[in-house]
């Protein structure tokens, strides 16, 4: 199998230790949650990945590429959307993706076709000429969320993708990452609702105080939580796991 | 805060003023022992000047002549536009800044009260500049020989209320006139448009053609000897007032004052509505002329393009730049008609004055599409190349000097060609050098924040005035035909930019470290 992603002995420590010795897998074609209480240090995680913050030790591995030697190749093929949407008040939908399909050089013509494509599918095809100033923040997260796909990324990381959406662009969302997955991109999320992660996720990993305690898919994780096969829900095992294994250290 | 009741006008008055001070706490922070060394060289400098001028003013009477009523009353209102070019922006952000109006007008106190605290706050902003100015050079003067200038402090006083109230007023009537999404805009433009006012008034016989520039003291003075100045008795009000005489500075205090509570009392709900219509109406306004193009190819390209069509939508910034351009343009008429007359000394001091606007209005805009970046992580997680960012982002921001400095450098050089030419490489290599300076002193931070040049690196802001300053210099000597005397400013310039140069890494590392 693949591997989209490697982290390997991952270290980082801003005035407290936010990531301790934390290894991670990524199978090609998974979606993979990442779960874990606030200041568990999954954003730092993510951000480390996405070449937003440089570790303090350890290895990254996108899709072979060592990320850490070679930022620009594995940029390349990763997107990274975080909680608070990467947009541009004064620029309308159309312009930001324009914008970003430069940044990742990709060709005009095909960079247009998939901009309409994606604020069509999104439902933001009125707005698409209208500045993002006045959005809600569901509508910057759906911008910036075409903007993560519009160089068609093979490793989609997302930060709280769901954060601010209504109950209609959730459903949105979730579908368009469900359609991603089953053409075999990848996609690695956090996201505080469980039920989410319960139902979409091929692997959940849970993280805590900096360290990994564990990962699998939920029948693996409820057996690692000592909780009977199939009998409880994510949530049971996640308070579980977190109370036995949080040390409460991590930024 | 206990002091006074809760909702009372003293306790929102004192609410406004711990968020202004811990703003201004905020806004220090990070300038360290460097900043507060600059405040003090700055003051000590200013209160020096007091001094001086106390001790050669001492003995001296301020006579109440024509001249002098005159001069005080020209003072008086070229400080009245300067402070209605400040109250007019920040009334009608008032309109548009979020904050916590959303929170104050839901809560059971009326929107009259709100609107008359926020207003006193505008007043207090404004006075607090001018006094902050004015205090060091005034006080040795009211201490020594004449305690009646204190007066002096009423008539700001006076003077920051009514701009305070002239406005609000202006800013609601361009709401009511041209809408929520024209008026903060327009608002902004006005406003440099006031601001730059006297000068350009003062500048009229250079712009319509006279032989050269006269000042309005000289006008002045000329009509008075010449027995022509009769001005209305009530124009020797803020002199008086200004002289410490008791009845015109209360009258000037009580109509100001008068002004001021009829603008923010009777203005209160049309305020919270038009407020309240400002919310999300920007959005509705769609963008003209991308519908059919097609999309930039490559990070340069679309960089460029997005930093130019945020340049061109950034009211603030237009209005900064349209500011410097009024300023540029009695320059460059004095120019060409020199240029075409042959007068070779007001040549070089208009080609250096050129070549200094084009580094300040270039370090203003780079310092944006630098530092102003909303989105840096976006940048930072693409594979685009830093450094091809950057080209585009200070080829953003030399576009529009280009465009500006393109027709007096070409009517100049239709007149005298060597002189066009040095003006273009002295502008020219003045623009870069503030391109590079910005880059090279970042200081990252959103959009919304970068209204006021004051957020900028402090080392960035100063040493793009030297650098402008000696570039113009050796433009202003090459003008003038002495060209290898040129030499000794641009070195001083290659010096003080090869000081001030950062590598990448000691860049990132900066970054980092903020």
């Amino acid at each position: 199998m693949t591997e989209a992603l490697i982290v390997r002995g991952l270290d980082k420590t801003f005035t407290r230790p936010a990531v301790m010795d934390l290894d991670l897998t990524v199978h090609a074609g998974e979606l993979y949650a990442l779960l874990g209480p606030n200041g568990a240090g999954k954003t730092t995680t993510l951000r480390m990945v996405a070449g937003l913050t440089r570790p303090d030790k350890g290895a990254i591995s996108i899709f072979g590429i060592d990320a850490l030697a070679d930022p620009a190749a594995a940029k390349a093929i990763t997107a990274w959307a975080p909680d608070e949407a990467m947009v541009y008040d004064r620029l309308t939908p159309l312009e930001y993706l324009e914008f970003v399909a430069g940044l990742w050089n990709v060709e005009p013509k095909a960079a247009k076709a998939r901009a309409e494509d994606l604020l069509g599918k999104l439902g933001l095809a009125a707005e698409a000429r209208t500045r993002c100033e006045g959005f809600s923040r569901g509508m910057k997260q759906k911008v910036a969320l075409a903007g993560a796909l519009i160089h068609d990324p093979r490793l989609l990381i997302l930060d709280e993708p769901l954060t601010g959406l209504d109950a209609a662009a959730a459903r949105l969302v979730k579908d368009m990452l469900q359609e991603r997955v089953d053409a075999g991109g990848t996609v690695i999320l956090t996201t505080h609702i469980l039920e989410v992660a319960e139902r979409m996720a091929d692997r959940i990993g849970i993280i805590a105080g900096g360290r990994l305690l564990a990962e699998g898919t939920l029948d693996a994780l409820r057996g690692q939580a000592g909780e009977g096969r199939g009998s409880s829900s994510l949530e049971d095992v996640f308070l579980q796991l977190t109370a036995n294994g949080a040390g409460g250290d991590a930024a | 805060m206990t002091l006074a009741a809760p909702g009372s006008i003293p306790w929102l008055l004192a609410h406004e003023m711990r968020l202004y001070w811990r703003n201004f706490r905020a806004g220090r922070a990070g300038k360290g022992a460097r900043g507060l060394v600059s405040l003090v060289v700055v003051a000590a400098m200013l209160l020096a000047g007091g001094v001086l001028a106390a001790l050669g003013l001492r003995d001296v009477q301020v006579p109440i002549n024509p001249i002098s009523i005159s001069l005080a009353a020209l003072a008086s209102a070229v400080t009245f536009t300067l402070m209605l070019s400040q109250t007019l922006s920040a009334s009608s952000e008032a309109l548009y800044e979020r904050g916590d109006l959303d929170l104050l007008f839901s809560s059971p106190i009326g929107p009259a009260k709100v609107l008359f605290v926020r207003s006193l706050g505008v007043a207090g902003g404004v006075i607090t500049i001018f006094l902050i100015l004015v205090t060091p050079l005034l006080l040795p003067s009211v201490i020594w020989g004449h305690p009646g200038w204190i007066g002096v402090f009423g008539v700001l006083g006076a003077l920051a209320l009514a701009s305070t109230a002239v406005g609000l007023l202006l800013a609601m009537a361009l709401f009511a006139l041209i809408g929520p999404r024209r008026t903060r805009t327009v608002a902004q433009v006005m406003a440099a448009l006031v601001g730059a006012a006297f000068f350009l008034v003062s500048q009229t016989r250079t712009i319509l053609g006279a032989q050269q520039s006269n000042s309005l003291f000289a006008e002045i003075t000329r009509q008075a000897q010449e027995g022509r100045l009769h001005p209305a008795p009530v124009m020797s009000l803020p002199l008086r007032a200004m002289l410490g005489e008791p009845l015109p500075l209360l009258a000037l205090l009580a109509g100001s004052a008068a002004l001021f509570a009829l603008a923010a009392l009777t203005l209160g709900r049309r305020f919270s509505d038009a407020a309240a219509a400002t919310q999300g109406k920007t959005a509705a306004r769609p963008a003209r002329g991308e519908t059919r193009r097609a999309f930039a190819a490559g990070p340069f390209l679309a960089t460029l393009r997005k930093e130019l069509l945020l340049i061109g939508r950034d009211a603030a910034l237009l209005s900064q730049v349209l500011l410097r351009v009024l300023y540029l343009i009695p320059t460059a008429l004095l120019l060409s008609r020199n240029a075409a007359q042959g007068t070779g000394a007001a040549l070089a001091g208009g080609a250096g004055v050129v070549a200094f606007l084009a580094g300040q209005v270039a370090g203003s805009l780079a310092w944006i599409t630098l530092s102003a970046e909303e989105a840096p992580d976006l940048l930072a997680v693409s594979p685009a190349r830093i450094r091809t960012l950057r080209r585009a982002k200070i080829a953003a921001a030399l576009v529009p000097v280009a465009l500006f400095l393109v027709l007096p450098i070409a009517v100049l050089t239709w007149f005298a060609p060597a002189a066009g030419a040095w003006t273009a490489l002295g502008a020219t290599l003045a623009a870069w050098s503030s391109g590079l300076i910005n880059i090279w002193h970042q200081r990252p931070g959103k959009r919304s924040e970068f209204k006021r040049r004051g957020g900028a690196s402090w080392m960035a802001t100063v040493a793009e005035m030297l650098v402008s300053a000696l570039l113009a210099g050796a433009t202003g000597i090459a003008v003038a035909g002495f060209w290898p005397w040129a030499l000794i400013p641009l070195g001083l310039a290659g010096a003080a930019l090869l000081s001030l140069r950062r590598s990448d890494a000691q860049i990132a590392r900066n970054l980092r470290t903020r």
